[in-house]
């Protein structure tokens, strides 16, 4: 039953397809072509697609033309900083809203609501100030602190807490189990998925952080990547682009990893967030 | 009203052939059950029928007509689906004036149709409630009733009660039969409930793996079943099956054409001693189960329940015209079939081995 | 001992929750009020003696500035074709790509999605690099076509639209997501209905599909909204602001008074402005949410 028009759809709709996937993968694509091109190329009008030689020496000149290493370890640090002390927060603070009925849970629920839906371009002038009184601003703590509770995280683990059958927990409890060993055991188990979509979501938000680090750090030494990356830019009056490029790889590269491997899983994590 | 026939059906998902070959005629008017265990196929034929699934080769007609080519909303053809499939953001005036309205049929007559079918089915105050403020028996009304505006020259209907509450549905079959007697047009309606197919249909076309293995009036798939297979899936308790002989072949009676007796009976055409194994009092009636030396248990159905566990009975068939022979593969033998004697000697043979 | 361990555990769930509140006390609620406050202030920075309580007069002198009101303005523009064009787009997208599960239609959306989960900083300095006028590669392929060139980033004409391309390009694979997510939510039998019931393909999407999809379609607007009015890091990493505040949009001016101009009352005025919008696209989307809940 399929004829030739039906067979000539088809094609038409995989070109249109492929030329989808070619608009969104592209940027990609040319950024590993601008890395690898020497600087007249860079700088020849019409532009060059494909470098004749790639030049790989461009990831030196830009690694050396900032304190690269400063930069990702402190990526690191604050990512690693960030997601586990919004593990020890929001785990408890959800376990409480999900498990107990407190008299004050509306309230301070909403605190909770409250605290997701605000902008950090409200907050940040006000954290900005104080992070000065407390002499922090030559630290990495004012891009960890303010992060400190991950409300999405609370309304998510919460939901996923609350779906815990009840004869789950009172079984547990027959078994004599503590507390603590409910949550650890029982509680995190079933909550594996939504522990481990908070996780992404945190990381890929903060790695990918660029407002706040720019507003609380002045000084190279506390610079995240993207920061660093950003700053190849200005650095000098004259722009080599290939060097900036090379840069932005190093930014890039470690996300696009992660994203070709886990794809199903981040695609579906991000699919769902709209359904709360 | 329409007759509807399948010629040479096939349906295959992918590698998966589900329908061989099919041929089926429902006649113009009937009340005709498809009915079998799950996966047998006869979803499927259904939604061929509407044109939502169709067939992979074959011809299917309505009315005389191949509707192969004929898209579904053009096919004259209405469905009450098992989820109901109503639409959520449209009021009940609404999901009833969906089609009407798709078929260009005049303000004024919809109004009209619309009030007629709502007051039949019972709808006329929830004309402006949204779906997710009504019941199930009400969704399920609302979904016949979108059925049965558009005056179809057929209705499909994909197990529509076996959501509802066992109360609900007893009384809604009652309505479907009604409302078939009214229209006399052609029902089609599938369920794998062989006690829905045996009270509703005048037709019941029994599947099984996407074949056919039965069509016939509820008291012919009772009384006189083709096959193994249609012999156990209509009555409930299933027929009492046993091993004729060693070359496969079997025969079978009813539960409710056992007697049972603490004394062995002469003039039988079978018997077998035994000990009562399990007595389930229901009321109007006892099932026992009786089991003999060898292992062989037989199911009773009585009235009465005077029989009692570890009780030695004997259970018998009197009447040989209740005994049902069967082939090794599993086809009927008849009297008129030229091994029928030969399954009867064996019989006599099998009783004297009891005894 | 009874009346201690029911202490005990009338207090253990809200220890549980203190560390989160401290945070949200500290780093939300606080800098919320604070803000409010210094909007009322005029703070001198190098003598804080200098100090002194305004009043309104820093909203009133704001709102009196054209470079207020030009970024109001541009930041208006913004989140209205963002909201149109990002709308209209991730849903034709979605419908597209998220009919049947084939391996092309999930490239696709792994293509689609892909920049939205790379950091601004990237996306924003490749496209500084494609769209710069002179040796750009947008502008040679424009030219190999035979069409007129642009400036792109560098003109006040087109310096917003191009900061808008850009942030099309970057969010549209996220809302994609959530469209085909809400699509694939929708029951089949629903549209088998719909067939025999007649309906054209155009018909079934807009009485049937659209309706139906309806709470995420609110969620997107309001998100794209919320977000469009939060936009500093596209404008501070592709133009600046410029050129000639064309691209300053209401975060950037916002930025711009508290780091440049340690004009820090304005600042906090402009950004209690945008707080209140926010909070009215919450408290919108939140109080429709409590209306919609009895839908399936």
């Amino acid at each position: 039953m399929y004829g030739v028009s039906q067979n000539i759809k088809n094609t038409a709709n995989i070109i249109l397809k492929i030329l989808v996937i070619a608009i969104f993968a592209f940027p990609f694509l040319w950024v590993i072509s601008v890395s690898l091109q020497t600087d007249a190329e860079v700088n020849t009008f019409p532009a060059t697609i494909i470098p004749k030689t790639p030049q790989f020496n461009n990831y030196v000149r830009a690694w050396q033309a900032g304190p690269f290493l400063t930069y990702f370890k402190n990526s690191v640090v604050i990512i690693v900083a960030i997601i586990t002390i919004q593990m020890l927060i929001m785990i408890p603070a959800a376990y409480a809203f999900a498990m107990y009925d407190l008299k004050l849970k509306n309230i301070l629920f909403s605190l909770v609501l409250i605290a997701f839906m605000v902008p950090t371009q409200v907050t940040f002038v006000p954290v900005y100030l104080m992070m000065g009184e407390w002499g922090l601003l030559r630290t990495l703590w004012p891009q960890i602190l303010p992060f400190m509770t991950n409300a999405f995280g609370i309304f998510l683990l919460r939901q996923y807490f609350m779906q815990v059958p009840e004869e789950l927990i009172e079984a547990a409890r027959l078994d004599n189990a503590s507390e603590l060993k409910i949550v650890y055991k029982l509680m995190i188990p079933m909550a594996k998925p939504a522990l481990a979509t908070i996780i992404l979501f945190s990381f890929v938000s903060h790695w990918n952080e660029y407002f706040w680090p720019l507003i609380m750090t002045n000084t190279t030494d506390v610079r995240p990547l993207t920061v660093g990356i950003a700053a190849l830019k200005s650095t000098e009056g004259f722009v080599n682009w290939n060097t900036i490029m090379a840069g932005n790889m190093f930014l890039i590269a470690p996300i696009l990893i992660v994203y070709v491997f886990c794809s199903r899983f981040i695609i579906k994590a991000f699919s769902y967030s709209g359904i709360k | 009203m329409a007759k509807i026939e399948f010629r040479n059906v096939t349906k295959a998902f992918d590698k998966n052939v589900v329908i061989k070959d099919l041929n089926l005629e429902i006649e113009d008017g009937s009340f005709t059950v498809l009915v079998g265990p799950s996966g047998c196929g006869k979803t499927t034929l259904l939604r061929m029928i509407a044109g939502i699934g169709p067939q992979t080769s074959g011809q299917v007609l309505i009315d005389g007509v191949d509707v192969s080519n004929v898209p579904p909303g053009k096919r004259k053809v209405a469905m009450v689906f098992q989820n109901y499939a109503i639409y959520p953001t449209m009021t009940v005036k609404e999901n009833i004036e969906f089609g009407l309205k798709n078929n260009k049929v005049p303000k004024e007559q919809r109004e009209k149709l619309i009030n007629e079918t709502a007051s039949k089915v019972g709808l006329t105050e929830y004309l402006n409630r949204k779906p997710s403020q009504l019941s199930g028996g009400q969704r399920q009304r609302v979904a016949l009733a979108r059925a049965m505006v558009k005056n179809p020259s057929v209705f499909l209907m994909d197990e529509p009660l076996s959501n509802l509450d066992a109360k609900l549905r007893v009384q809604m079959r009652v309505e479907l039969i009604e409302l078939h007697n009214k229209l006399k047009t052609t029902f089609v309606y599938v369920t794998h409930d062989q006690v829905e197919a045996m009270s509703m249909a005048d037709t019941i076309v029994l599947m099984n793996e996407g074949k056919i293995q039965q069509k016939a009036s509820p008291e012919v798939m009772y009384k006189d079943p083709d096959n193994l297979f249609a012999a156990r899936f209509i009555g409930s308790p299933p027929m009492n099956v046993c091993n004729l002989d060693h070359k496969g072949n079997k025969f079978g009676f009813r539960p409710e054409r056992v007697d049972i007796t603490d004394e062995y009976v002469n003039d039988t055409a079978f018997i077998m001693e035994g000990v009562v194994v399990t007595r389930e009092m229901l009321g109007h009636e006892t099932i026992y189960s009786v089991r003999n030396e060898e292992g062989i248990t037989v199911t009773v159905k009585r009235l009465d329940d005077k029989w009692r566990m570890d009780q030695k009975v004997f259970v018998s068939v009197k009447d040989i015209k209740d005994i049902y022979f069967f082939g090794k593969d599993g086809q009927r033998i008849r009297e008129n079939d030229n091994d029928y004697a030969y399954c009867i000697n064996q019989l006599r043979g099998v009783k004297n081995e009891e005894n | 001992m009874r009346k201690i361990d029911k202490i005990k555990q009338y207090v253990f769930p809200y220890l549980l929750i203190l560390p989160s509140m401290v945070g949200i006390g500290l780093f939300v609620v606080y800098p919320i009020i604070k803000v409010i406050i210094l909007s009322f202030y005029s703070t001198n920075m190098i003598n804080p003696a200098k100090t002194k309580y305004v009043g309104f007069e820093n909203y009133i002198k704001m709102f009196n500035k054209v470079m207020f009101k030009k970024a109001m303005v541009n930041t208006s523009i913004y989140t209205l074709v963002m909201i149109v064009v990002v709308l209209a787009l991730s849903l034709l997208l979605a419908v597209w790509l998220g009919q049947k599960s084939s391996r092309i239609n999930y490239i696709c959306q792994m293509a689609v999605f892909l920049p939205h989960i790379i950091s601004i900083v990237s996306v924003a300095l490749i496209f500084v690099q494609m769209m710069e006028p002179n040796f750009g590669l947008f502008n040679s392929i424009l030219v190999a076509l035979n069409l007129p060139t642009s400036r792109w980033l560098q003109s006040s004409d087109t310096a917003l639209m191009s900061v808008l391309l850009v942030s099309i390009w970057k969010s549209v694979g996220y809302y994609t997501l959530i469209f085909i997510a809400a699509l694939q939510s929708v029951p089949r039998d629903i549209y088998e209905a719909a067939e025999l019931d007649n309906a054209g393909k155009f018909k079934t999407f807009y009485k049937i599909t659209l309706p139906m999809i309806s709470p995420q379609i609110f969620f997107v607007v309001i998100v794209l909204t919320i977000g469009s009015f939060k936009v500093i890091e596209t404008i501070r990493l592709m133009t600046n602001g410029g050129p000639n505040n064309a691209t300053t949009s209401l975060v950037f001016y916002i930025y711009r008074e508290v780091f440049n101009n340690t004009d820090i009352g304005k600042g906090a005025a402009a950004g209690v402005v945008l707080m209140v919008i926010v909070g009215i696209m919450t408290v919108l989307y939140f109080s429709s949410l409590s209306k919609r809940v009895h839908y399936r």
